[in-house]
């Protein structure tokens, strides 16, 4: 029995050692080390680019990827709490083809998909072409390269993940409550209100935390739709390793924003601990 | 006795088959009324559509005087006691209790009184503050009876509202249910398909097969006098000796020819079982029919293979034949 555990447990043990505690390891060394001058990291040991997160330059890029990816997370909920409760509802063929529907964008790489977005934002774009052919706008609207077309993208990004845990907490819940809340004299918003969301807490929190983490590190989406302009945090790593050649700030960065979304979690969880009491 | 709910000629129909079949009864006010049946009689779906959950194909459903027929559930002086109880698993008993009142808009003020004298009524005052998850059955059972209760509906409806309690509880809950109803005097529609429950509760039954109606009458009356042999049998054992009808308690069984007033048949004895209050022995007659006696706890026990007189006394004959 224990011969067998250990055989089963061996291929995830092997894999979180080799392609996650080493790197990581390397990462929290790298980030106390001092940048060389062609990249890669040389001594002496040094707490510096920890003390270089504090300068407002990177606190504004943390601020701005806090709050888009807040905006993010809160409309991608909006859009997606409905969708799930009408999934939910449907009947158990229909529910197979819209949750099939809900995935299926990741059967394209989300590369392409994101160009697609250019391709519908752009000025020559879709949306601008047709509104400017029925003669709505003169001029094209400026839809890309800012700061809504990365909150689009991020919501379409990562819509898919805040719709399946709200989905398989509503298909769980007892739809006679609904009925009790009614017979009660619940109107159908007092029961979405009183009973369905409240008994979606957990459902709404780690949909939010799908989403939210993510975001939190995107750098595909910012870096196409927002076109340089409004740089998020995993931009700014990116750059850190690439362009900027400083491995050990980009490091410092990446533990900085682990360590972020770890609080956040840890938070959201023992809230889930407590419910279950 | 003037009528709380009046259904008339009420159908319904599911694509396979019609599940209400012209169902027209009457509830006077303040009485405890039951709808006994089998499982898939239509019992269940009478009390949704009179919930509002389920809307008839045809006919009316009047509750004193106002038509009910769609409105919707919110919309009816109705509430339900249902069978998983469907309590909002979120909300302590009190809030459960709270919650319906709040919907008709009474202020805190108003509210906390009544959910005090309603745990009071049913003895959870001690349970106040607990989530549904920490209350044991009874008390989750008495909890969804306070919640039906408290918005004091014109009707109250209780589906199979026993069924999960385990069986002692079940009898004590039954008498306090009863005791409930007459103090209170709100009429009640009760579905079950457990006969003694609905003997034991109701003033009135009606009894359904089928999706149809086969007899409204009292518990004596349709123990008694069943209209069918359907009602015959659902509601108790029932031996047929040539055709009639007779209930294992009125039948008796003596090693002498008994009396001349009395029927009676020779048969073999297949098995004696002592139940402590009374023996249980079941016989068999010379053409292999089946018949069930109970005999007192005090007479001599009867053997297997015993050749006996079975007997019983015509005034006790059911007025259904097989």
């Amino acid at each position: 029995m224990n011969r067998l555990r250990t055989i089963f447990l061996a291929p995830s043990a092997a894999f979180t050692v080799i392609l996650f505690l080493i790197p990581l390891s390397i990462i929290i060394a790298y980030s106390f080390l001092t940048r060389g001058v062609y990249g890669g990291v040389v001594g002496p040991w040094t707490l510096e680019n920890y003390q270089r997160l504090f300068d407002p330059l990177y606190g504004i890029i943390l601020w701005r990827s806090l709050v888009m990816s807040t905006l993010a997370t809160i409309l991608c909920l909006l859009i997606a709490f409905p969708l799930a409760l009408f999934i939910s509802r449907a009947s158990d063929r229909a529910k197979g083809l819209y949750l099939y529907l809900v995935i299926l964008p990741f059967w394209t790489s989300f590369l392409v998909r994101t160009y697609a977005w250019m391709f519908l934002l752009r000025d020559t774009g879709f949306i601008n072409t047709i509104l400017t052919s029925l003669h709505i706008i003169n001029e094209p609207l400026p839809l890309l390269y800012n700061e809504t077309a990365v909150v689009v993208g991020l919501v379409y990004g990562y819509l898919p993940f805040a719709v399946l845990p709200l989905f398989s907490n509503l298909d769980r819940l007892d739809k006679t409550l609904l009925e009790a809340a009614a017979d009660l004299g619940a109107t159908p918003w007092q029961a979405l209100y009183k009973i369905v969301i409240p008994l979606c807490a957990p459902g709404l929190r780690a949909a939010g935390v799908l989403v939210f983490i993510p975001c939190l590190g995107a750098y595909l989406t910012p870096d196409l739709l927002g076109g340089g302009k409004s740089i998020m945090i995993g931009n700014l790593i990116q750059n850190q390793f690439t362009t900027a050649r400083d491995w050990p700030f980009g490091a410092a960065i990446s533990l900085a924003l682990m360590a972020l979304v770890m609080v956040l979690l840890v938070t959201l969880l023992r809230q889930d601990g407590e419910a279950a009491l | 006795m003037e009528n709380a709910l009046a259904l008339t000629a009420l159908n319904k129909s599911f694509p396979s088959h019609k599940v209400v079949d012209g169902i027209s009864l009457n509830v006077p006010k303040g009485c405890f009324y039951s709808l006994l049946g089998p499982s898939g009689c239509g019992k269940t779906t009478i009390l949704r559509m009179i919930a509002g959950f389920a809307e008839p194909d045809s006919g009316d459903i009047n509750l004193n005087g106002k038509r009910l027929n769609g409105l919707r559930p919110y919309e009816r002086p109705v509430t339900t006691v249902f069978q998983s109880y469907a309590l909002f698993p979120h909300l302590t008993a009190a809030q459960n209790i709270a919650f319906g009142l709040e919907r008709r808009g009474e202020k805190p003020a108003e509210i906390a009184p009544k959910v005090k004298r309603m745990l009071e009524l049913v003895g959870l005052e001690q349970r106040a503050d607990r989530l549904p998850a920490n209350l044991s059955g009874g008390e989750k059972q008495r909890t969804a009876l306070a919640r039906a209760l408290v918005v004091e509906p014109e009707l109250l409806l209780l589906d199979e509202p026993l069924s999960a309690l385990d069986p002692a509880l079940r009898k004590r809950v039954r008498l306090e249910l009863k005791q409930l109803q007459k103090q209170l005097g709100i009429t009640f529609l009760f579905i079950t398909h457990d006969q003694e429950e609905a003997l034991s509760l109701s003033d009135q039954i009606a009894v359904m097969n089928k999706g149809k109606i086969e007899q409204i009458g009292t518990p004596q009356e349709i123990y008694l006098a069943p209209a069918s042999r359907f009602v015959a049998g659902f509601l108790g054992a029932v031996n047929w000796v040539d055709g009639i009808g007779i209930r294992p308690e009125s039948t008796r069984i003596s090693r002498q020819k008994p009396d001349p007033t009395a029927k009676s048949i020779t048969a073999k004895v297949v098995t004696s079982t002592f139940l402590g209050d009374c023996f249980h022995i079941e016989t068999t007659t010379e053409k292999g029919a089946a018949i069930t006696a109970q005999v007192p706890f005090n007479e001599e026990p009867f053997a297997p293979g015993e050749s006996v007189h079975v007997y019983w006394h015509p005034a006790d004959e059911l007025p259904v034949r097989e």
